[in-house]
C-alpha cells in the first residue's frame, strides 16, 4: 500500500464519517450497545466461574474411622489414603478435636456432651488434586477396610459441578451468539452507509479505481467506528465494575468476586480488538454487492 | 483502435439488444451512434466501457480483446478511457475541483499532478471560475462540463459518451458537443451515442445508425437518418 494511498484512505474514512454523521452515530451506537452487553456478560460469566472455583476448592471428603481401629491401624489408614493417586492432602481429625469444633459451631446445643461421652469418631479430611474427582475418590475410600463412613455432601457437590458446567457452556454459546449478532447488526448499519454511497462507488469504478482502492476507505471507516464503539463500553465497564466491586466488598463480603485489575485491562483490549474486527468485517461483507460494476 | 467482430448481446430477460455487430473505429475518429430508444446504442457504449460482457463476439480496444480481461484488469483498462454519462454522475456534496480530482486520486496521482492537471481540464471545459462551487449548485450544462473535465483529466485516448446531451437544452447541448469536438481535435477518439438530430446533422462526422440491434447504416460525414425511427 502506497503511503500516499494510505493517507488518502484514512482521510476519506474520516471525511466519510463526518459526511454521514447520523449513520456513523448509528453504527457506533450499535457497536457500543452490543459490546456493552457482551462485556457485561463476560464479566458475569468470569465471576460465576470464579465463585464456582472458590467453592470447589473448599470441597473435601470426610472419611470416618471405624471405632474398633487402634492408633496403629489409623496410621496405616492415613498412609493408604495419601497413596491414592488423586489425593492431594490428608488431615487426621481426632474425635476430641471434632467435638471441640462442633461445640464451637453449635454452642449450647452440645451441652452435656463431654469428652468422656463423646459420640463422634476419629476422621480424615481429604482434599483431592482436582475437585471434580471428589465423588470417584470418595467411592474408592469407602471400600477401604477400617473406614466406616464417607461424606462429601454428595448431592450439593454433584449439583454444583453440573450447574457450573452448564453455566459455562451456556455462557460460551451466549457470547458467541452475541458476537455474531453484533457483527450482523454492524454489517447492516454499514450496509446503509454503503448503499447511500453506491453512486460514489460506481463513479470510482468507472474512473478506474481498483476494488481494493474502493474497499480500503470503507474498511478503515469500519475499524474507526468499531473502535470508537468499543471504547465507550470499555470505559463504562471499567467504571461500573470498579464501583460494583467496591460495593460488593463492603456489603457482600462473602462473595469472592474477581478483582478489577485482574480482568478489566484484558477485557478492554478484547472489546477494542473485537470492535475493530467487527467493523472491518462488517464493511467488507456489506460492500461486496456494490463492487460488481 | 476499436475492432468489433460478430458482437451479440442478449440480456438475461431475453431481449436481443445487439445482433452480429461488425465495426472498426480508427484512432482519432469522432463517431455518432444514433438510433431510436432501444436500438442498442447504450448497450454498445456500455460494452465498450466493459460494464458487462457480450453474449458472444469480440471487442478489441487498444489491440486487446476486452471481453477476455480478468476482473482485476478492468480498472486499468478503464483508466485509458474517459466516460461521459447522460445523468452526469457527479458527487453532489463535493466541489467541482474535488469531483475532477477524484478521477486522478483513484489512479494514484500525486497531489502535485492533481494541482497541475485539474485546472487544465477545468480550463478546457471553461469552468475555471467555478472550481470551488459544489456540484449541485451548478446548472445542467455546467454539471455535464464537470463530467467532461473528469473524463479528460487523465488524458485518455478514447472518450465514450452515452447520450451526454440527453438532459440538456439545445444551446447547452451544442456547447457540450463542441467541447467533445475540441477534445477530438486534441487527439482523442470520441464515440457518442445520441438521438439529437440537429447536433448530428450539423457536425458532419461519421454516423453509425442502429436499428433493432443491427447497424443499418455507416456513413462518413453522415446525417441523422429518419430510417432510424
Amino acid at each position: 500500500m502506497l503511503i500516499r494511498n494510505f493517507i488518502y484512505y484514512i482521510k476519506e474514512a474520516f471525511c466519510s464519517i463526518g459526511r454521514n454523521g447520523w449513520m456513523s452515530f448509528a453504527s457506533v451506537a450499535v457497536v457500543a450497545i452490543t459490546l456493552l452487553i457482551l462485556g457485561s456478560f463476560i464479566l458475569l460469566n468470569l465471576n460465576v466461574e470464579h465463585i464456582a472455583n472458590e467453592i470447589k476448592e473448599q470441597v473435601e471428603i470426610i472419611a470416618r474411622v471405624d471405632e474398633n481401629c487402634g492408633p496403629l491401624e489409623v496410621e496405616e489408614l492415613r498412609v493408604s489414603l495419601i497413596q491414592l493417586a488423586q489425593v492431594e492432602e490428608v488431615r487426621f481429625v481426632s474425635k476430641e478435636e471434632a467435638l471441640v469444633r462442633l461445640k464451637a459451631q453449635l454452642g449450647e446445643f452440645m451441652e452435656g456432651y463431654e469428652q468422656e461421652h463423646n459420640p463422634l469418631r476419629d476422621s480424615f479430611e481429604i482434599r483431592t488434586i482436582n475437585p471434580e474427582d471428589v465423588p470417584a475418590v470418595a467411592a474408592e475410600i469407602k471400600k477401604i477396610p477400617g473406614i466406616a463412613a464417607v461424606d462429601y455432601g454428595a448431592e450439593v457437590v454433584d449439583k454444583l459441578f453440573r450447574s457450573t458446567n452448564v453455566i459455562q457452556w451456556v455462557g460460551l454459546a451466549f457470547m458467541i451468539g452475541l458476537a455474531g449478532t453484533a457483527m450482523a447488526l454492524i454489517a447492516n448499519t454499514i450496509k446503509l452507509t454503503v448503499t447511500a454511497r453506491a453512486k460514489e462507488i460506481m463513479i470510482m469504478k468507472w474512473v478506474g479505481a481498483t476494488e481494493w482502492f474502493i474497499r480500503w476507505p470503507f474498511i478503515f471507516e469500519g475499524i474507526i467506528l468499531g473502535t470508537i464503539g468499543a471504547l465507550i463500553p470499555s470505559l463504562i465497564l471499567i467504571y461500573a465494575y470498579g464501583e460494583a466491586f467496591s460495593w460488593a466488598r463492603m456489603n457482600l463480603y462473602f462473595l469472592p468476586l474477581v478483582a478489577p485489575e485482574q480482568i478489566l485491562l484484558d477485557l478492554s483490549k478484547l472489546l477494542l480488538v473485537l470492535g475493530a474486527v467487527i467493523g472491518a468485517l462488517g464493511s467488507m461483507f456489506s460492500m461486496r454487492r456494490f463492487l460488481k460494476v | 483502435m476499436i475492432e468489433i467482430q460478430h458482437l451479440n448481446m442478449v440480456y438475461p430477460n431475453g431481449v436481443k439488444a445487439l445482433k452480429d455487430i461488425n465495426l472498426t473505429i480508427e484512432r482519432n475518429e469522432f463517431v455518432f451512434v444514433v438510433g431510436a430508444s432501444g436500438a442498442g446504442k447504450s448497450t454498445l457504449i456500455r460494452l465498450i466501457g466493459r460494464e458487462f460482457l457480450p453474449t458472444s463476439g469480440n471487442i478489441r480496444v487498444f489491440n486487446k480483446d476486452i471481453t477476455r480481461l480478468r476482473r482485476r484488469e478492468v480498472p486499468y483498462y478503464r483508466r485509458k478511457i474517459g466516460v461521459v454519462f447522460q445523468d452526469f454522475r457527479l458527487l453532489d456534496n463535493r466541489t467541482v475541483f474535488e469531483n475532477v480530482a477524484f478521477a486522478m486520486q483513484v489512479v494514484g496521482a500525486s497531489a502535485r499532478q492533481i494541482r497541475r492537471q485539474v485546472p487544465e481540464a477545468l480550463e478546457m471545459v471553461k469552468l475555471t471560475g467555478k472550481a470551488r462551487r459544489k456540484a449541485h449548485e451548478l446548472s445542467g450544462g455546467e454539471q455535464q462540463r464537470v463530467c467532461l473535465a473528469r473524463a479528460i483529466v487523465n488524458k485518455p485516448s478514447l472518450i465514450i459518451a452515452d447520450e451526454p446531451t440527453g438532459n440538456l437544452d439545445p444551446e447547452t447541448s451544442r456547447e457540450i458537443v463542441e467541447l467533445l469536438d475540441a477534445i477530438n481535435l486534441r487527439g482523442a477518439t470520441v464515440i457518442m451515442a445520441t438521438h439529437d438530430k440537429e447536433i448530428v446533422d450539423s457536425m458532419k462526422k461519421r454516423v453509425l445508425t442502429l436499428s433493432a440491434g443491427k447497424i443499418i447504416r455507416d456513413e462518413q460525414r453522415g446525417v441523422y437518418n429518419q430510417d432510424a425511427h
